[in-house]
């Protein structure tokens, strides 16, 4: 006879806030759809427990221009596609991204600083071109970042569009321009439980609406602390199913970034030979740093390759059984 | 509606005010200027005014005790008239005392029942039969028949450059002396007594017999000057260490201290050492000459010192390297220093003195904790209590005179006005109170000094308690302590060294400059609070008690000669508790060396306390750090820690 085992069964307290991105033409927007993250009341695919209520979501990003330090690997992919932010959403759309995350660099292709008419414009022609929802990242330069997302937010006004990134030094512009024109915003802090809360809290004081804050917690690529990114996020997930308000903002992280910086994914030549081949390497390491974020509960994370999208997504599948 | 009669007293004519009229307002009305520094809200409790006839309702009584409100007290921003009465408004001064948050230091006083027997310095008068052919007994001999038949101790030592005085001394007045006697001392309790000093000539009894009881804190030294034989304390002087200029924390002294230099060096440990040895010295040596100064005394004429000090400003003072503090396993080269002569250490007090060092308990918690948890009572308490030493190395101990556990965390001297652009050392001309009113953003200060509206030079530590927490409550800074440059006042600004607000434009400060306060001076301020609260976080964990659970709140320290315990559970620096559970103790390190300068038992009471306390090492666990950067915030990260502080927030 087999032995008899129970499964034992945590029940949690808390929960994670559930936050839809996007609005549709009947929300008061131009989406095509909407994507809904969050909600969970258990730890990430523990489905015996407590049915996931939202499957973790995979994001792509595009800059507002050909980006010139991004791998050649990225920017041969991408081809023609990466030259126009509009063409470089259809694109990403096409490759299967479930939502759009559009950089904007610090400067345009001329080389001076971004202005606030580029960002505008390019923000609309992502919108125009797909109906995927968007969230729109700032350079992350304090000033800078006020003056191109305020007058996005302004245009763009009833989109449920992400802005980010709020960070302690500079979220009060961020948030009071969210609020006013109905976007959501994206929370950044450096690996650490506390001071990911600290900001929540600070975000909150400003009385935007915990169903508008998605954080990023930030990581580090395989190799480059994802345990300890990966630690940080567990423990912001726990305290969350524990009912702390402050840590219950579904989680989002840059992946994708951070695996692109990493010298494995980054350089093709003059590296050991039993490295293998480039570019499967690069993919592995979007992929793999991406699916390990998963597990520790990310809700939404953002990749460059679509392959590595691809195989993320083919991951959740499996997770999700 | 009903009108009502209101009589001022004092105010020549009563006034006459509809229903719903607030005091203030009636008062206004009556030509009466109530002070209100927190706008009228009902924060700071400064418009006190005491109903005699009739009554008022009272919207909040926050800062009013039911006594107070017994005795008629009410706040005038928050009193609402509904029938006729008779107000008086105290003196502003009366107000003060009244307040239930203010804790001023409590007041030295001489143990009760002082005996100068029960310290170890003995003047002893005698007058010799000189010698003769028939008596030819040397004089060294006969100094002590005289000594042993007046005091009954069998026998003395002495130095050798004193007995080379005492033969012109004996015949300088007739054989007429007075002999100076050590009679033990903590690592010879029942040893040889010696002659410290001898001199010619009766010294009448009532002459002072002076010691000093000396502080040697990171950044401030506090000295004071006791007449042994009253046990009254008779001047008391402070100054920052001059060690400031070679770092403000103890690590950064010790790698000074490290310093080679090319040329043959006296003392052990290197180039920087002395001079660090040299510059607490000096400050030292300055402090007593001032507070000789004060009460006409030679400073030679000192014959005691105890030094009260953390494990590394004793090693520096002694020239003992002090690197090992640094380096793990954190050990010292001495925490129970024998007696020393003061020629040796280098005081310029008699070069006999004897200069006793308290013992500490390790490296991170030195004497000054050992002398604090003396002068606190702490180790015979029967309650619970949490004892803290807020100075620039926060050193934290709970317990009772069962146990006791202590922990030190490296707070920074922000807290003594060091390391804080405009700060300053509590003494005249610094602002130790502050209210911001949260309508204007306007400040209202007082500012320490006797003379009726001196102007401010800086702000104490107290006062920056105080203008944290109203920075905070008022939103002119955020929970992690950012600026909001969109507040419609010209106080908040962006100024060289980042965001700034003004408590003080140049034209009303002694110094005409701006008195600022900077957005690195509150990282500074935020640093050595959250230090200090993780300690005690980390230290009741690992007891395993909730902090709560504290009967009282002991603390001590060197910022102000008061604490607003309000404010300071405001920022987060002391846990949220009762106000009545807290006492201030003003400088109890000074206090404890005091008290061992005084009595041989106090002292032996030191060693034993040193001996009980457990060390828990903050640098080997892992969770200081996180409790932290959770305390890294305003009040704490977690507000459910600080409900007081929730409600007052909810309110402004």
């Amino acid at each position: 006879m087999p032995p008899q085992v129970e499964i034992p069964k945590d029940s949690w307290s808390g929960s994670v806030t559930t936050v839809t991105l996007g609005a549709t033409a009947a929300e008061g927007g131009t989406r095509s759809h909407t994507v809904t993250v969050g909600g969970h009341k258990s730890l990430p695919f523990m489905h015996f427990e407590q049915k996931m209520s939202h499957r973790p979501v995979v994001a792509l990003e595009i800059k507002d221009h050909r980006p010139e330090d991004w791998s050649p690997l990225l920017l041969e992919l991408w081809g023609q596609a990466a030259n126009d932010p509009a063409s470089w959403a259809k694109a990403a759309e096409q490759a299967g991204a479930e939502l759009l995350v559009l950089s904007l660099s610090q400067t345009g292709s001329d080389g001076n600083p971004t202005t606030p008419e580029t960002a505008v414009a390019a923000v609309q022609s992502v919108l125009k071109a797909s109906g995927l929802p968007l969230l729109v990242f700032a350079p992350g330069q304090a000033e800078l970042d006020n003056t191109l997302l305020v007058p996005v937010a302004e245009a763009t006004r009833g989109e449920r569009l992400v802005l980010g990134i709020c960070e302690d030094k500079n979220y009060r512009t961020i948030v009071a321009t969210a609020m006013a024109n109905d976007h959501l915003i994206s929370t950044r802090t450096p690996m650490d439980v506390n001071l990911a809360k600290q900001l929540n809290i600070l975000v909150r004081d400003m009385g935007i609406p915990t169903d508008r804050i998605l954080m990023d917690p930030t990581t580090g690529a395989l190799g480059y602390g994802i345990e300890y990114g990966y630690s940080v996020m567990e423990r912001l997930r726990l305290a969350a199913l524990q009912g702390d308000g402050n840590t219950q903002s579904p989680m989002i992280v840059t992946p994708g970034a951070e695996a692109w910086k990493a010298k494995e994914a980054k350089i093709g030549h003059d590296v050991p030979a039993s490295w293998g081949d480039w570019k499967e390497r690069a993919i592995n390491w979007e992929t793999l740093t991406a699916v390990a974020l998963i597990e520790s509960g990310a809700d939404i994370v953002v990749l460059r390759h679509p392959e590595s999208l691809r195989r993320v997504r083919a991951a959740i599948d499996e997770l999700m059984i | 509606m009903a009108e009502h009669i209101i009589t001022f007293a004092g105010a020549p004519v009563p006034v006459h005010v509809a229903t719903g009229t607030l005091v203030s307002e009636a008062a206004q009305l009556a030509g009466i200027d109530l002070q209100q520094p927190c706008g009228g809200q009902g924060r700071c409790g400064r418009c006190a005014v005491q109903v005699t006839a009739g009554d008022v309702r009272r919207r909040s009584t926050l800062r009013l005790s039911p006594d107070d409100v017994a005795a008629g007290y009410a706040l005038a921003c928050q009193s609402v008239i509904e029938g006729d009465v008779s107000i008086t408004i105290p003196p502003q001064a009366g107000i003060e005392r009244r307040l239930t948050t203010d804790r001023t230091a409590i007041e030295v006083t001489v143990p009760l029942g002082y005996s100068a027997a029960a310290q170890p310095m003995r003047r002893v008068t005698l007058t010799l039969s000189p010698p003769d052919t028939q008596d030819q007994t040397d004089d060294w001999s006969r100094l002590q028949t005289a000594l042993r038949q007046q005091t009954g101790i069998g026998a003395f030592g002495i130095s050798l450059p004193l007995l080379r005085r005492i033969g012109p001394i004996l015949r300088a007045q007739n054989w007429a002396v007075t002999a100076l006697i050590e009679t033990d001392t903590w690592d010879r309790p029942t040893g040889a007594a010696r002659i410290v000093d001898l001199w010619p000539g009766i010294i009448p009894d009532a002459a002072p017999l002076w010691g000093i009881a000396v502080d040697i804190g990171t950044t401030t030294v506090s000295l004071w000057l006791v007449d042994l034989l009253t046990g009254v304390v008779r001047a008391q002087v402070a100054e920052y260490n001059g060690q400031i200029s070679r770092g403000e924390d103890v690590i950064s002294r010790i790698i000074y201290s490290t310093k080679k230099s090319p040329l043959p060096n006296p003392l052990p440990g290197g180039e920087g050492a002395l001079e660090l040895r040299d510059l607490v010295l000096k400050t030292i040596n300055t402090l007593l000459v001032t507070a000789c100064k004060r009460v006409m005394a030679d400073p030679a004429s000192v014959v005691k010192a105890t030094v009260a000090g953390n494990s590394t400003m004793i090693h520096l003072l002694l020239g003992i390297p002090c690197e090992s503090i640094r380096l793990t396993p954190f050990v010292t080269t001495v925490n129970q220093t024998p007696v020393l002569p003061a020629a040796m250490v280098g005081l310029n007090i008699h070069p006999e003195a004897s200069v006793d060092c308290l013992p500490g308990v390790a490296s991170y918690v030195g004497a000054d904790i050992s002398a604090g948890v003396l002068s606190s009572g702490l180790d015979d308490a029967e309650a619970v209590t949490l004892f803290m030493d807020v100075g620039t190395n926060g050193e934290i101990v709970l317990g009772n005179r069962e146990w006791l556990v202590t922990c030190a965390c490296s707070a920074g001297p922000a807290f003594e006005g060091a390391g804080v652009q405009h700060g300053m050392r509590a003494t005249e001309g610094a602002i130790e109170e502050i209210w911001i009113n949260s309508d204007t953003y306007e400040p209202t200060y007082r500012v320490i000094g006797s003379a009726p509206g001196a102007r401010a030079r800086g702000v104490c530590g107290s006062g920056l308690i105080a203008l944290l927490a109203e920075l905070f409550l008022t939103g002119i800074i955020d929970r992690s302590g950012h600026f909001n440059l969109k507040l419609p006042t010209t106080r908040v600004r962006q100024g060289e060294h980042g965001d700034e607000y003004v408590i003080v434009w140049a034209a009303e400060s002694q110094t005409g400059s701006d008195i600022v306060i900077t957005r690195v001076d509150i990282d500074n301020l935020l640093r050595a609070k959250a230090a200090i609260y993780a300690g005690f976080s980390v230290l009741a964990e690992k007891v395993g008690m909730p902090l709560e659970m504290a009967e009282q709140v002991l603390i001590g320290g060197s910022f102000g000669k008061y604490i607003n315990v309000e404010k300071a559970v405001e920022i987060g620096l002391l846990p949220d508790m009762p106000w009545d559970r807290f006492k201030f103790l003003g400088n109890t390190a000074a206090r404890g060396a005091y008290l061992a300068l005084l009595d041989r038992a106090a002292r032996a009471r030191i060693t034993d306390i040193a001996s009980r306390m457990t060390y828990i090492e903050l640098t080997a666990d892992n969770s200081f750090y996180d409790e932290f950067i959770s305390a890294l915030f305003l009040p704490h990260t977690d507000l459910s820690r600080f409900p007081t502080v929730q409600a007052a927030l909810k309110k402004v």
